[in-house]
């Protein structure tokens, strides 16, 4: 039997992971901040507060511009070491240089205030900028990979440096009636992966190994103004699927 | 003897003695096996009735024989307690096997028991021997010391063992009710001497959205 490797607060490692699902931070009277829920034990004295405390004005101020997802985020602040996990999924700390890293909102458990968080114009993911350092989970290890590449939408975890991402759609096969039909049903054929997102330019995405997703958290809307994606009520009722014929009015511009 | 095959899977060489696991985990074995139900996890009447009473239940059954038999359970993490004449204080639903030597027994845990969603009473193992628990993701072993108290979340902490005192900590207040909360508001704060075993994982508790 091999013997356990037991931990105390001098062996845990400082900013480093401690195994593969779980991440230790060392908190020198300094402050981090971390998605709620995610703190899974600490030594020393640490506190949790909500983001809109009193206290973080200047914190939040400089670090954190994503109204929307301020009820799901935390600030721990004091002295100790902290371990972090979500649902035995991998946990990674990458550091950020003067750079800059879209990630899917769900997958990011805590970042370095020296980073800031804004919300990423694409729904549902947000944005780090600045030098520091972060941690994110994902259901498998993080596969780096060097655009131009299409990549499955449940695989993705986020980019870096900023390539473009785009949707692309295999339209040779899912064109027509046929295709339609072939797309809504899955009757002849639908692969399940006609759809991918397509990155080109110059940086780095990041996939996960599996196509397990994090949760989504309800996480509200952006404010409904003009030029804002995803903003307010939708316009248009349904998505048009290929093949479908276009809505009448609209061919004939009224 | 208690070995791992892999991270998930228990092997237990039994050379004509028993051992005593989660009704159900047999996954495989070569040699002769018999199995046979423990009624009540084998604590008798007495600890049939008190588990019957608290909720901490558990189906056990007694594995004896010549050979090697393993055991798993959806894929948990399993880890190995070596114990010296010690309790451990371990989840009903996270204690895989023991040593059919080791007495279990249940006892109160109080208002920690009651967050971490396990009902307000705790499985002990006391003895000398082997025990095998599971976890969701690999456990971190954390020692706990006079001066270095731990805190832990309760949906994380899956067993105990050793001298140690908890005590339960509720930081509800005014911004929690306001949805301001941040989320840690019940943690459970450990001192003493002895170790802690959590998992990278938070089962759904009362607390975890406060």
């Amino acid at each position: 039997m091999s013997t356990p490797v037991i931990f105390d607060p001098m062996t845990l490692p400082s900013d480093d992971n401690v195994n593969s699902y779980t991440f230790c931070v060392e908190l020198k009277g300094s402050r981090w901040f971390l998605q709620k829920g995610k703190m899974i034990a600490y030594y020393g004295q640490i506190r949790f507060d909500g983001i809109g405390h009193g206290r973080f004005d200047r914190l939040v101020r400089s670090s954190f511009h994503s109204p929307l997802h301020a009820s799901d985020w935390v600030v721990a602040e004091g002295s100790g070491k902290m371990l972090l996990a979500d649902r035995a999924f991998d946990v990674n700390s990458f550091d950020l240089e003067d750079g800059n890293l879209t990630i899917r909102s769900g997958n990011l458990l805590a970042f370095d205030p020296s980073l800031a968080l804004k919300q990423s114009i694409v729904p549902g993911f947000v944005t780090l900028i600045g030098t520091g350092k972060f941690v994110a989970a994902s259901n498998g290890p993080v596969v780096f990979m060097e655009p131009p590449l299409r990549v499955d939408p449940q695989a993705l975890v986020g980019w870096a440096d900023c390539p473009s991402p785009c949707h692309h759609y295999d339209h040779g096969y899912m064109t027509g009636v046929m295709g339609g039909i072939r797309s809504l049903t899955g009757i002849g054929g639908s692969s399940g992966e006609e759809h991918q997102f397509e990155f080109v330019g110059a940086g780095t995405v990041l996939l996960q190994s599996s196509e397990a997703l994090m949760a989504e958290q309800a996480a509200g809307v952006v404010p409904n103004e003009p030029g804002v994606p995803g903003g307010g009520g939708q316009h248009g009722a349904t998505p048009r699927m290929p093949g479908q014929l276009g809505d009448l009015q609209r061919r004939f511009g009224l | 003897m208690f070995r791992l095959q892999g991270s998930k899977t228990l092997a237990v060489d039994l050379t004509g003695d028993a051992v005593k696991a989660k009704n159900g985990s047999m996954v495989a074995y070569d040699g002769r096996m018999t199995f046979k139900k423990l009624s009540g996890g084998g604590e008798g009447l007495r600890g049939m009735v008190t588990r019957r009473l608290t909720g901490e239940q558990m189906t056990v059954m007694e594995v004896s024989g010549q050979g090697t038999c393993y055991f798993a359970d959806r894929a948990s993490e399993i880890n190995l307690v070596a114990l010296h004449g010690d309790t451990l204080h371990v989840e009903a639903s996270n204690l895989l096997a023991t040593d059919a030597g080791l007495r279990t027994g249940t006892t109160f845990t109080g208002l920690r028991g009651g967050a971490s969603g396990n009902g307000l009473f705790t499985t002990t193992v006391e003895g000398t021997g082997q025990a095998a628990i599971m976890s969701d993701g690999a456990a971190v072993l954390l020692r706990v010391s006079p001066q270095y108290p731990l805190t832990v979340d309760p949906g994380a902490y899956i067993a105990h063992q050793g001298r140690l005192q908890q005590h339960f900590q509720a930081g509800v207040n005014f911004r929690t009710l306001m949805g301001e909360g941040s989320g840690e508001a019940f943690q459970i704060r450990f001192e003493g001497d002895g170790l802690v075993y959590v998992q990278p994982s938070e089962r759904n508790t009362v607390g975890g959205d406060v």
